[in-house]
């Protein structure tokens, strides 16, 4: 390449406000690729430059980034984290009448009996935090682990749930992600892979789809790039036959050369983005397969990961490359693995469904975050790992075992870059019905995301449509019992 | 007697605290007595002077005009009688059955009223038990002036008047009176319009918002040239004019639509709806009125006397999603789709977001969830079936073939009646033949081709596939020698299909319900003596005379299993009288007695390849050496057809008698050609059916009629107050009808003059196709949580001259596209820069990358590959491997050839789970709902979809083709030429020095590597062009497919 992308832009710059017309010191390109308000003088803005180059945040971050291992579906807190033995004890009664007073589910009736789990809870860690035996390798790394028991939400159907947990907002698609806020904030220190990737496994789609990685009002280049599971990583990544990699470079620098000029005349700072998004097109032509060839892991790392064949679009898979993503650099990387909807039916049942999906992530979570640990990375990444809500103490009526969504009182464990491990927040109640103790919000839990990434909440806004919006919405409140 | 006492108000706040029911405040404590005498007598009460007091100490503060909890108002007697979300709260004469009285004496069965506060006085109670059960007298009469209709002084439900154009600086500068608006407003804030674009700006712009695809050269110089004053209003004729223009807006309106070709959810099975594309295509052409385009659509079936295209026209709210997973509840699915409806005739129609209401009164805007439903209950009595579609010539060949099936079906009773007085003779004459004594055969090998496997569960029995995981279709050989005690010849083989308890339902089959179809059965014998010899290595096939069994299902008669056609097969469901689901056998009757020698093996063919799954699940093969009559005369009955026969005719039971009656049905050989022709007439009546496209319409119900009631919270389950059909009160009512208001009744409502929203909305909407944003941002919702309108002025105006145009939609869009505004340059001013980024105020054109279609149709127009075949099913241009991986169901996608692989993006076939790649790269919508605006995003993925898609380098040799068709020329003229048909303009000096030395550098790498020049060159370049030059303007027409401006309408 002739042009790096940072000198391109610089130059573009410079081209666009001599021919416009413009001061420099008046208005800087940062200011056409967003108006959002978060840092003071736009000349000293890096974004002027590249709109995903790395900055410092609002004061001194913990972690410097994010792999969340969203487990899309709602994964049933009380066979998994949170041992209830009153739950136990009332296995067939009917849910006292105070709990569900007033309350809508999506399937159950108010009748509902109570269903006590199947599933034996023990000991881990030198903490001693009681999880299930579904999943002994995430047990194994109790003393990493910061369990929240005490989750909550406010919609209690998939799509609306897992929109609020990504977006902070439950109806309307259009709103920024959580890795493009990040992203708009803080940048990526990758300068030849997406700065915000989103890898998919697991027998269904994502069924939010894309608007759970969009950039929403924000400038584009922030929405997450989703990386197929598959030998060619990105769709149309290779160069046609008969166009080598110079051949390739010659075009991309026409095509930057034209579309420069072509900025220069009408000043339309798209035209910039598409620049960048050439460049970055370009520039992860290389990288995306270099990073998706796993010939140079040992097996012991295949191993400890559980990939059996590393042609398979697994979870365990996308582990690996998730480590390799945030190796080179990647700011947030998001992790999907569906069918976690556990509500009773043949392969949606809190039996076998539920074991073929443990055995699926316990492993490949564990192995993710003792690897990070071991290469001296798990001290400044920011692991997540839960769904977009639990599942009800009342078992459904179905063919099998089963529960209905749940979002009152649920589980969700963080570890890494400025958390404390080996310990649990918060707790639901008796039943494992209402989170009583400490409850997180969705939004307290973004609040805490963002300050550990060095942002504050309250200041990550964007202007659009005549309102400061941000990812928290109105409420989020750091959450200081889950910070180291 | 009240049972309001003590120990009831103890219980009282805890218990309602929660709850979602009727909520009474009681805002102060209990003390008024009312006198002992009203109570004790048989006095009439009073409503408005004993009752209503009451209420409005009481209630109304929850249950009045501000809140009104539960859609239930008592600060009007009428209102009360009415009764809320839950339904009546009054039965008059009947104080224990109406709810009113419940919720005060509340015996715990319902929370107790007021909420949270001391229950009503004793006295209080029994003085509304009493008006009650006194016929709850003097309420009715007591009602508010405008039936508690609200009111909103919110500028969207204001009538629409038409604005007085206002005064403007430059007057000159105006086209025509959207200018005066637009000139108005910048005149106020100090700013000055833009000038106009230069004509290829504008040739390029028009061509693109108006028809979708690139002016052609020669257009573009004729309109450069043309010096008349009407030259660019002649331009905007003919593109209005042209097919593409309904292709072009088209597209648009499947938006609204939600368009697409499968059903959704997970499974997203096909879908046939394309007429209902294709029918908006042709209105939107013809210039069908608005009004009647959105009638026909919402209720073409209702029309009196309705034509097949206003049917096909009702397609738009069949454009639902349908879940077709298994043990879905239909009716939650059924109710999904008219909550989609509603949502979509919302957002699209009346630009308001009335599925708020669908759960609780809308927070913001005067909706409540009463009004939701009284909108569900328009859309609530409909049943969707499919119309088939066919040519007239199609109709007479199917009545034809009715006719026919009809004759021979009587034909074939009349046969059947004459042939059943035989059985008896028949079965005697079968009774004197010869049995025939079965030897098993055991297996020395057994095989699969397609990898099941094959276990001995004995000597002779074999078990197919294990653990559930058999190939769909497969073939099994199996290999035997003679067993001892078999000697002579062979006559005849049997195939016994047997039960097994790992099969489902038992088997015999491996099909979900035991069944199975044996396409072929084949033996080949080789002869052990002749060992070595070539005989030895090339097998000997057997020939069979015939086959029977002792069961067939229809349609599948076991003589197929040795017709050769794979296609055709044995199969053993449809037993009425027993289970299908035992064992059965096929016997095989040799045409020459098979001479036993030792060492003779016989080799069995079993060919399975219908469905899926559809194998034998057990089996094994017997042989024997019974001499067997032949001949037409001695038809013969299998074996365990025979067994039943050596049993009395009255001591057989049920499924016995079915079994001999259908072997004795198949031994009438003089209903074979009956039979034949029966098959043959079956087969095309399918045939006809299969070619006769059908599309999903709407379809009122004339009875059974649904009843729609409130459901609480949105849950379908949930049943409240019965509601009549009608729309929000906060808009102009509907028209008085006959018969309770319909979805006709309905749509027209849209029209009528008086409607605040319907025009508004729609020509926002045609705004913001042509400025990129709408006057009103938020065109999906013109609520009070939308944006204002930036030129309300405007906004109004152009409604109401929409009206006055009678719906001409052409003629609204001429006078947008006519306006100076319209025509302004798009590039950015520095003043703008500040003082108007997003371009609000209107003082230029916007510059906005095309939708994902457009840019397809853009390649595809410049390339010159461009099909003009317009209409018909959807087509499958070619897409990248892999696109599957994350759908449950893998997709068909026949790749198209020919003239559909170059058709405009809208005919592209759309799976709702894995649409197209390039269509959501560059942000189409995924149908599921309704889209009124798209997103434009510009990401990396989009330059590498412009940059390696195939299909993009396929257009970039089309284009290098049409490039070197123009004849001998200089590089930089062949680049001159480039510009023109890609940009529609010439190229700038900086571009052509940009570019010449690239093209001089391509072409001498592509002479010297001949082998990249041949795999990048295109297969169609003119005769005598080498594949280096072919390869060099391939590569340089890449250059402009993939630049910001060739996808962008300036």
């Amino acid at each position: 390449m002739t042009t790096t992308i940072s000198n391109l832009h610089a130059e573009t710059r410079r081209h666009f406000f001599a021919n416009a017309g413009f001061s420099i010191g008046g208005l800087g390109l940062a200011s056409l690729l967003s108006d959002g308000q978060l840092f003071a003088a736009p000349s000293s803005d890096p974004r002027a430059t590249n709109p995903l180059a790395p900055r410092d945040g609002h004061f001194t971050p913990k972690a410097k980034r994010v792999i969340y291992l969203f487990m899309a579906g709602g994964p049933s807190h009380l066979e998994l984290y949170d041992d209830k033995p009153k739950l136990q004890e009332l296995d067939g009664q009917v849910i006292p009448e105070s709990y569900v007073k007033g309350k809508r589910f999506a399937f159950l009736k108010k009748d509902a009996k109570l269903l006590g789990t199947k599933r034996k809870f023990v000991n881990r860690g030198d903490c001693g935090t009681r999880m299930s035996e579904c999943l002994p390798h995430i047990g194994s790394i109790a003393d990493d682990l910061c369990l929240i028991r005490s989750m909550k939400t406010e919609v209690f159907n998939h799509g609306p749930a897992k929109l609020y947990m990504n977006t902070g907002f439950e109806r309307f698609m259009g709103r920024p992600s959580m890795g493009a806020w990040v992203t708009y904030g803080i940048g990526s220190e990758a300068d030849d892979l997406p700065g915000f990737v989103v890898l998919n496994s697991g027998p269904r789609g994502p069924r939010g789809g894309t608007p759970l990685w969009a950039s929403g009002f924000l400038p584009t280049t922030y929405q997450g790039v989703p990386l197929l599971n598959g030998a060619d990583p990105i769709l149309n990544l290779s160069n046609p036959k008969g166009i080598d990699y110079q051949r390739q470079k010659e075009f991309i620098s026409a095509v930057t050369d034209l579309n420069r000029q072509r900025l220069e005349q009408v000043g339309d700072p798209e035209i910039a983005t598409r620049i960048a998004a050439y460049e970055m097109a370009y520039r992860m032509q290389s990288s995306a397969p270099e990073l998706t060839d796993l010939s140079g892991e040992t097996k012991e790392t295949l191993d400890a990961y559980n990939i059996q064949d590393v042609s398979k679009p697994t979870f365990a898979r996308n582990c690996l490359l998730a480590r390799r993503l945030i190796e080179r650099g990647t700011r947030f990387v998001q992790l999907y693995h569906t069918d976690w909807d556990h509500h009773g039916n043949p392969g949606t049942d809190l039996g076998k469904a539920l074991d073929a999906r443990c055995q699926e992530v316990d492993q490949s979570s564990a192995a993710l975050v003792k690897d990070l640990k071991q290469r001296g990375l798990l001290e400044d990444t920011l692991v997540i790992w839960g769904g977009e809500f639990g599942r009800t103490p009342q078992g459904e009526p179905r063919d099998l075992i089963g529960r209905d969504h749940h979002i009152d009182g649920f589980s969700l464990w963080l570890a890494g870059g400025g958390v404390k491990g080996g310990q649990t927040v918060g707790a639901t109640d008796e039943l494992g019905y209402y989170a009583v103790d400490t409850p997180v919000h969705v939004h307290d839990l973004q609040a805490t995301v963002l300050h550990l990434l060095g942002l504050d909440h309250l200041k990550l806004t964007y202007r659009f449509q005549g309102r400061d919006f941000r990812l928290t919405d109105i409420g989020g409140n750091v959450v200081d019992q889950i910070l180291a | 007697m009240s049972r309001c006492d003590s120990a009831g108000q103890k219980q009282g706040s805890d218990m309602c605290r929660l709850s979602v029911v009727l909520q009474l405040v009681c805002v102060a404590a209990v003390g008024a007595c009312l006198p002992a005498e009203t109570s004790a007598d048989d006095s009439v009460v009073d409503f408005r002077t004993q009752i209503k007091p009451i209420l409005q100490k009481y209630c109304v503060s929850c249950h009045g005009p501000d809140e009104t909890e539960s859609g239930f108002r008592l600060d009007f007697g009428s209102l009360l009688l009415r009764g809320g979300d839950r339904g009546a709260a009054v039965v008059p004469g009947k104080s224990a059955e109406s709810l009113l009285y419940k919720v005060l004496i509340s015996d715990g069965e319902v929370a107790r009223m007021p909420e949270g506060q001391p229950p009503l006085d004793k006295s209080q109670i029994e003085l509304i038990q009493k008006w009650i059960d006194q016929g709850a007298k003097g309420g009715a009469e007591d009602a508010p002036s405008n039936d508690g209709r609200p009111g909103s002084d919110h500028w969207a439900f204001q009538p629409i008047l038409r604005p007085a154009l206002p005064r403007v600086s430059r007057s000159e500068w105006c086209q025509n009176e959207i200018d005066r608006f637009v000139l108005a407003r910048l005149d106020a804030e100090k700013l000055a319009p833009s000038g106009e674009a230069d004509r290829a700006t504008l040739i390029r712009r028009l061509s693109l918002d108006l028809t979708g695809v690139l002016p052609a050269p020669d257009d573009i110089a004729d309109f450069q040239a043309d010096q008349s004053p009407n030259a660019y209003e002649r331009l905007v004729d003919r593109l209005l004019a042209s097919p593409r223009y309904g292709e072009r807006w088209g597209r648009h309106w499947l938006d609204i639509a939600r368009y697409a070709d499968s059903n959704g959810f997970t499974i997203d099975g096909p879908r046939s709806i394309w007429p209902y594309r294709d029918w908006v295509i042709q209105a939107i052409n013809e210039n069908k009125p608005f009004d009647e385009f959105v009638i026909e659509q919402l209720a073409g079936d209702l029309l009196p006397k309705a034509t097949r295209d206003q049917i096909v026209a009702t397609g738009f709210h069949r454009n639902t999603l349908i879940n077709q997973e298994g043990g879905t509840d239909q009716e939650q699915f059924r109710v999904e789709s008219i909550v989609d409806r509603i949502n979509t005739t919302g957002a699209a129609f009346l630009g308001i977001t009335i599925g708020c209401a669908q759960c609780h009164v809308h927070k913001y805007d005067p909706f409540t969830q009463r009004e939701y439903y009284q909108l569900f209950a328009l859309f609530n009595n409909c049943d969707e079936p499919n119309l088939p579609l066919p040519t007239d010539e199609q109709a007479a060949s199917q009545a034809r073939v009715k006719k026919e099936l009809a004759e021979l079906d009587k034909q074939l009773k009349e046969h059947d009646a004459a042939l059943s007085a035989g059985q008896t003779d028949w079965e005697k004459s079968q009774l004197e033949l010869p049995v025939a004594e079965w030897t098993l055969l055991k297996p020395t090998e057994a095989a699969s081709e397609a990898g099941a496997t094959l276990n001995m569960i004995d000597e002779s029995s074999i078990l197919v596939g294990g653990n559930g995981n058999v190939p769909a279709q497969d073939v099994f050989s199996v290999t035997a020698g003679v067993p001892d005690g078999l000697s002579g010849s062979i006559t005849a083989v049997r195939l016994e299909a047997l039960n097994n308890p790992l099969l489902p339902m038992k088997g015999p089959g491996w099909a979900d319900n035991g069944n199975f179809v044996l396409s072929e059965f084949e033996l080949s014998v080789s002869d052990g003596q002749a060992a070595g010899t070539a005989a030895a290595e090339k097998p000997q096939n057997i020939e069979f005379a015939q086959a029977l069994t002792d069961w067939q299902q229809d349609g599948y008669p076991v003589e197929q299993t040795i017709d050769g056609n794979l296609k055709t097969g044995w199969a053993i469901n449809g037993t009425k009288q027993s289970s299908p689901n035992v064992s059965r056998e096929a016997i095989f009757v040799l045409k020459q007695p098979l001479k036993i020698t030792e060492g003779t093996t016989l080799t069995f063919k079993l060919r399975h390849a219908q469905n899926s799954k559809y194998l034998i699940g057990s089996f094994r093969l017997s042989a024997t050496n019974t001499a067997l009559p032949d001949g037409d005369g001695a038809r013969l009955v299998s074996t365990r057809i025979r067994e039943i026969l050596d049993v009395a005719a009255d001591k057989r039971d049920d499924g016995q008698k079915e079994l001999v009656v259908a072997a004795y049905g198949r031994s009438d050989l003089s209903r074979k050609p009956l039979e034949a022709r029966q098959t043959k007439l079956k087969a095309e009546e399918t045939e006809l059916a299969s070619a006769i496209p059908t599309t999903m319409i709407l379809r009122e119900r004339t009875t059974n009629s649904r009843q729609t009631h409130i459901m609480i919270r949105g849950n379908f389950l949930a049943e409240g107050a019965l509601v009549e059909p009608n729309v929000p009160a906060v808009l102009p009512p509907l028209s008085a009808t006959e018969s309770p208001p319909n979805r006709l009744d309905f749509a027209r409502w849209l029209f009528e003059p008086e409607h605040p929203l319907t025009s508004r909305v729609t020509i926002n909407r045609f705004w913001q196709r042509f400025f990129g944003l709408g006057l009103v941002e938020t065109e999906n919702d013109f609520g009070t949580q939308g944006e204002r309108p930036s030129h309300p002025e405007l906004l109004d105006w152009l409604a109401s001259e929409f009206m006055r145009l009678d719906w001409d939609v052409k003629a609204l869009h001429r006078l947008i596209v006519t306006s100076a505004t319209y025509r302004q340059s798009s590039a950015m001013r520095p003043e703008l820069l500040k003082r108007d980024p997003r371009n609000r105020l209107l003082a230029r054109q916007s510059r906005v990358r095309l939708e994902a279609e457009g840019v397809r149709d853009v390649a595809l127009s410049a390339s010159g590959l461009l099909s003009q075949k317009m209409l018909g099913p959807g087509v499958y241009p070619p897409q990248p491997k892999g696109i599957y991986v994350v759908t449950q169901v893998a997709k068909q996608w026949p790749e198209s050839k020919g003239d559909d692989r170059y058709r405009r993006g809208l005919y592209t076939y759309f799976w709702r789970s894995s649409p197209y790649p390039m269509l959501p790269t560059f942000d189409a919508p995924d149908s599921n709902g309704t889209c009124t605006r798209r997103n434009r995003s510009n990401t990396p993925l989009q330059a590498l979809t412009l940059a390696n898609d195939a299909s993009f380098i396929e257009f970039a040799r089309g284009m290098s083709d049409r490039l070197l068709a123009a004849g001998e020329m200089s590089d930089a003229d062949r680049i001159r030429l480039a510009f023109r048909a890609a940009l529609s303009r010439e190229p700038a000096s900086a571009e052509l020095e940009r570019l010449t030395p690239f093209v001089a550098s391509q072409r001498s790498y592509y002479e010297l590597n001949e082998d990249a020049a041949s795999e990048v060159a295109s297969p169609n370049r003119p005769a005598k062009m080498s594949a280096a030059e072919s390869a060099t303007w391939t590569v340089f027409a890449r250059i402009l497919l993939n630049l910001d401006e060739f996808i962008t309408r300036e």
